[in-house]
């Protein structure tokens, strides 16, 4: 086994809480499949027998036990729960199942809809004998409505700067728009070894990882870091440059033991592994060297190394607000090719349902109801003379005849009344919607739900 | 900026056409505005020292030409006569010469910026046109670029003003300056320099060949800025303002072209052996493009190249990238390396050159040996010196015998202060100068011990002032850069001392709500306001807190507090700020948070342990903490030896103290 795949899918969902208030994020319906099913489905495609999933004990009973959130996956979930008061970042989580962790691991967040190749990710990370092997994409713009929301987009979250070489491949700078009050601090120590540095925002970080062993055991010693995204990598990434990783004696093994001794060692990654010295030889006989334009060895003797593949295209998002769940959602079919029509669903003859559209287990859809570009979730029901055009109908709505409802997402066990008129509405899970209501742009959720100040 | 709108009224008077005939036109400064070459320049101008036998500007003219310039322009100040003799002769100003050059002279400029303000008051040029120095190398043939120049502003409406030539080279080659060292932020796709755009690129590995396609806007841009001195000054302010005046900087990437300035004299180094070396091919030595009789030379293999009537003794050896002029004769048993020797030199026997560079009219006796250094014209060398590296003979200069200069001695027949004395006047006409400055050498006697018994000429000091730039004008073999040091630690160091700053910032909180009696409420308002400024958390507000105020008798009066000072002044300052403790006190574990502050703090004042016990009694009493918590503290397992011992000391009497206390209070002992 080369590597190990832990999927973190305790995550509460905390830029929607309007969608997940009720269903946890990764039980979330995504093309009537729960989110967490497009992960594990991306691993099972290239071939993983075994994942870890990090967890919540809700989720976890949900998976079991609901029928409707069922994954059908063959790979043997290994599933850990973890409190879900305890506020547990995703490297807390990979320090607390670091004694599950035997070889180099692959990290995938359950929020994750990719089509990229992921040999394309662990093969960097193989050829270079990466520390830390990462997956961006091209941010995508969001064209549908997002329900609920009022006039303009909000100008988002802030830029990251990502710094690569070249080749675009190695991962050399990163910083949050946040960070930079002084304008982008680029040490030019970096800037001397490697000359050329692409500078590109507008990416977003898909949130899966290879990371080697030695990483993990690294968390281990060091419990100040709670988060992957936020701290681990970025360290790592600075790290690559840091004098202590380029000691030109890199076999001296005593050097470092004694660093062991000062106490520090638990600041520094132990990224000296097995083979590491017969690595070392291999690089100095070869002609090999990964750069251009001076004579110094190959890494310039760096031997923590960060590497980013950055997909050109194909579709990669990561589902974690609302405006990323509808997009995925109109994208997700595409991903997989079952009939969008469920066999159970109960369909009359007399309706009109898109090619683009969804309908889940045991839908009742009856005479003259339209349904276009729309997931329909499993169990639903819909009346006569319904009109569902680009929308998000989840698990076991009742939508009464005569209904209109147009871009908005109507959460699960809802009540529509007759011939109400909903339009770029959220409408959350178990409310009721009376007869004839003309709602617009709203998010209608139960008052349990509204925040708290 | 008044002058766009006549801007765009010239564009459109000359129609396409005519600028796809209008000849090509190019500025020439030949003049550096700087004193990098002193003192050697204090006696020829830059641009005609010889680089390769060649005056440099001729190679400059050379590269105009052969890109396809029609008529250039060559300002000269400093030395302009020379400048002007210089190019009467030569094939430029020949009836046939593709390239018609003028010449253009005032001792009034100052700068490039004064330059291209004349060019502007003049109106000299209508078109694009290249802005180039006279001590510019270079083989690029730069239509290319000059055509996505003229691309560029067909498209944009006169957008772009400038296009920079850069040749990549990655840092650590040898033709780079170290004072060059340009980082360059630009639009990968549109070439364009930019900062903020989504995508960029940062480039260390680019030179600045200091060559220039300008529009005609950029004179103008210099009138209008008139405290524009450099050409630095012009991209920083065209780059700052890219904004408001929408003019932008592209820039040309040539890979295979060569390109350097010779801007210093390490500069001259790299470049010479460049050159004999071919890499700015077809300008080699032997292709004799000056077009001068008795020039050309002959080339042969391992670089060495001979001029005419050369003379070379017995046993010499020319071992590889040799050039020598013609009319120069060699002794025997000589052994040169990456060598120019210039014409009509003499050189004695048993002589060693390496990476030397004499220029014509050199006297070497015997048993010489020079290393890395520069001969000017007419400079004696007699037996047995040793020149070690980056030393200069300027012009004339007699050294020897039996002497050995240090590394970087600079020998000039100018006497140094004659040179400081004449500071202010030094872009006056050299004639008067030198006139009067003759009076003066002769009054001062040459220092033997300097330049040996026979020696003829002053040693010039490196760094004479203290000011960096001074420093820099003197340090003619260019600068010496250290790498900065990598630092490490930085996020790490940071941080901590986010939490100091805090502490610091509570303390004088505190301090002025003593002072002036400020209501506790106010100090919990500020306190909180800091909180949030710093970022910190709300258990660390409360241990920087405690941890203030146990220390603020230390803080006041000093260290020396015996313990009985020490409670006698904390007691009463517990029972003051009670009320913002109770503030951040509230649960359970702020109890034990504050607690194990207390202790860590007295576990470093290990004098004053047994202030301990008085201090958890007051705050006890003053309802900060409470009994349970104390309890509960102290039966929990000691983290480490010493607070192991703490505890010990310290438990008796604490119970005891506590039960006495606490027997109003019913349950001390369901608590233990």
């Amino acid at each position: 086994m080369e590597l190990q795949a832990v999927l973190m899918a305790a995550g509460g969902g905390s830029r929607m809480m309007d969608l997940t208030y009720n269903t946890r994020k990764p039980l979330l319906p995504v093309g009537n499949k729960p989110l967490i099913w497009y992960p594990l489905n991306l691993l099972e495609r290239v071939g993983f027998e075994e994942v870890i999933v990090i967890t919540t004990k809700e989720v976890q009973k949900m998976i079991s036990t609901d029928p409707k959130m069922k994954l059908d996956v063959k790979m043997k979930l290994d599933i850990v729960c973890i409190q879900e008061d305890a506020d547990m970042g995703t490297a807390d989580a990979l320090r607390h199942i670091q004694q599950k962790i035997k070889t180099d691991i692959l990290v995938v967040s359950c929020d994750l809809i990719t089509d990229a190749a992921l040999h394309e990710v662990v093969d960097l990370f193989r050829a270079h004998n990466a520390t830390l092997s990462m997956l961006m994409s091209k941010a995508h713009e969001f064209t549908e409505t997002v329900p609920g929301q009022k006039g303009k987009k909000k100008t988002g979250e802030q830029r990251d700067f990502v710094g690569v070489d070249g080749t675009g491949k190695r991962l050399l700078f990163m910083a949050n728009e946040a960070d930079l009050d002084k304008g982008l601090v680029i040490r030019k120590s970096i800037m001397r070894k490697l000359p050329r540095m692409h500078i590109k925002t507008g990416l977003v970080d898909a949130h899966l990882y290879c990371l080697k062993k030695s990483v993990v055991d690294f968390l281990a010693d060091n419990k100040s870091v709670s988060s992957i995204r936020g701290e681990l990598v970025p360290y790592l990434v600075r790290k690559q440059f840091s004098k202590s990783m380029t000691s030109p004696n890199v076999n001296d093994e005593a050097d470092q033991k004694l660093k062991k001794k000062d106490g520090n060692a638990n600041l520094e990654i132990q990224i000296l592994s097995r083979d590491e010295v017969l690595l070392q030889l291999t690089r100095e006989r070869s002609c090999w060297n990964d750069h251009r334009g001076d004579m110094s060895e190959a890494y310039h003797g760096v031997r923590l190394r960060c590497y980013v593949h950055i997909m050109d295209e194909g579709m990669c998002y990561r589902v974690n607000t609302l405006a990323a769940y509808i997009e995925a959602n109109r994208l997700a079919p595409k991903l997989f090719d079952e009939p969008a029509v469920h066999p159970s669903a109960a369909i009359s003859v007399r309706c009109l349902i898109g090619a683009d559209s969804i309908i889940g287990a045991s839908c009742q859809i009856s005479d003259k109801a339209s349904i276009k570009r729309s997931m329909i979730g499993a169990s639903t029901t819909v009346r006569e003379k319904v009109k569902v055009t680009n929308s998000i109908i989840m698990h076991g709505v009742t939508i009464e005849e005569g209904c209109n409802i147009q871009g908005s997402v109507i959460c699960s066990n809802t009540v529509i009344g007759r011939g109400a008129d909903i339009k770029y509405c959220l409408v959350g899970s178990a409310q009721r919607i009376e007869p004839e209501a003309e709602r617009t742009n709203e998010v209608i959720v139960g008052t349990d739900q509204l925040m708290e100040i | 900026m008044s002058s766009r709108g006549g801007k765009q009224k010239k564009g459109n008077v000359t129609s396409e056409q005519e600028e796809e005939e209008q000849p090509l036109q190019a500025v020439l400064v030949a003049d550096s505005f700087n004193r990098r070459f002193f003192p050697i320049s204090k006696d020829q101008p830059r641009a005609l020292l010889p680089l390769g036998n060649v005056a440099m500007i001729d190679y400059t003219l050379e590269f105009l030409t052969s890109t396809g310039v029609q008529e250039t322009f060559v300002f000269c100040c400093w030395m302009s006569n020379k400048i002007k003799d210089h190019l009467l002769k030569s094939k430029w100003c020949r009836p046939t010469s593709p390239n018609v050059v003028h010449i253009i002279t005032s001792d009034l400029y100052r700068s490039l910026g004064d330059v291209l303000r004349d060019v502007d008051a003049k109106n000299l040029v209508r078109n694009d046109f290249i802005l180039v120095y006279g001590d510019v190398v270079s083989n690029i043939d730069v239509s290319q670029a000059l055509q996505e120049h003229r691309h560029r502003r067909k498209v944009d409406k006169n957008i772009s003003v400038m296009t920079m030539v850069f040749k990549e080279s990655s840092p650590g080659h040898k033709s780079r300056c170290e004072e060059d060292d340009v980082i360059v932020a630009m639009d990968s796709k549109s070439k364009r320099f930019s900062m903020g755009t989504d995508e960029f690129e940062i480039r260390h590995d680019l030179l600045d060949c200091h060559i220039s396609i300008c529009s005609p806007q950029v004179a103008e841009l210099f009138t209008d800025n008139f405290d524009y001195q450099t050409r630095n000054d012009f991209v920083r302010g065209i780059l700052v303002n890219e904004e408001i005046l929408g003019n932008q900087i592209h820039l040309y990437v040539t890979q295979d072209g060569y390109g350097a300035r010779v801007s210093n004299l390490q500069m001259y180094d790299s470049v010479s052996s460049d050159m004999v070396r071919r890499w700015v091919y077809p300008l080699t030595p032997e292709a004799n493009f000056t077009d001068q009789q008795g020039q050309g030379c002959t080339h042969s293999r391992h670089n060495v190249y001979r001029g005419a009537e050369v003379s070379l003794g017995h046993g010499s050896q020319m071992e590889e990238n040799v050039l020598i002029g013609r009319d120069t004769s060699i002794g025997a048993n000589c052994h040169i390396s990456n060598s120019v020797i210039g014409n009509n030199c003499t050189i004695g026997d048993n002589v060693v050159l390496d990476r030397a560079h004499m220029w014509n009219n050199v006297h070497i006796s015997s048993n010489v040996e020079i290393h890395q250094s520069v001969v000017c014209d007419g400079a004696v060398v007699k037996e047995a010196v040793h020149l070690n590296k980056q030393c200069v003979l300027a012009y004339n200069v007699v050294i020897g015998p039996n002497l050995s200069l240090p590394d970087g001695t600079v020998v000039s027949m100018h006497h140094p202060e004659e040179e400081e004395e004449d500071d202010d006047d030094e872009f006056l006409s050299d004639d008067q100068e030198v006139g009067h400055s003759k009076d003066k050498t002769r009054q001062k006697a040459f220092n033997p011990a300097e330049v040996g018994p026979e020696g003829k000429g002053y040693i010039w000091k490196a760094s004479m002032n203290d000011t960096e730039d001074e420093e820099l004008a003197q340090c003619l073999w260019g600068l010496v850069l250290n790498p900065d040091p990598e630092s490490d630690s930085e996020s790490e160091a940071s941080e901590e001392s986010q939490d100091r700053t805090f502490q610091l910032e509570v303390l004088g909180t505190l301090q002025r709500g003593l002072e002036e009696n400020i209501v506790c409420d106010n100090l919990v308002l500020e306190i909180n306001s800091l909180k949030y400024a710093y970022n910190i958390t709300l258990k660390e507000v409360m241990q920087i807190l405690t941890r203030v105020v146990l220390e603020y008798p230390f803080q006041q009066q000093g260290t020396q507090l015996t313990t009985l000072q020490y409670t006698g002044s904390l007691l009463p300052l517990l029972k003051t700020w009670s009320p913002v403790f109770k503030n951040y006190i509230k649960r359970a574990q702020d109890h034990l948070d504050c607690l194990s502050a207390v202790e860590e703090l007295f576990l470093e004042q290990d004098t004053h342990q047994t202030a301990m016990v008085k201090v958890l009694m007051k705050m006890y009493q003053l309802e900060i903490l409470e009994e349970e918590a104390i309890l509960k503290w102290f039966s929990t397992g000691a983290t480490n030896d010493k607070s192991r011992q703490l505890r010990k000391n310290q438990g008796k009497q604490r119970m005891s103290l506590q039960r006495k206390e606490s027997e109003e209070d019913e349950s001390s002992e369901e608590g233990e």
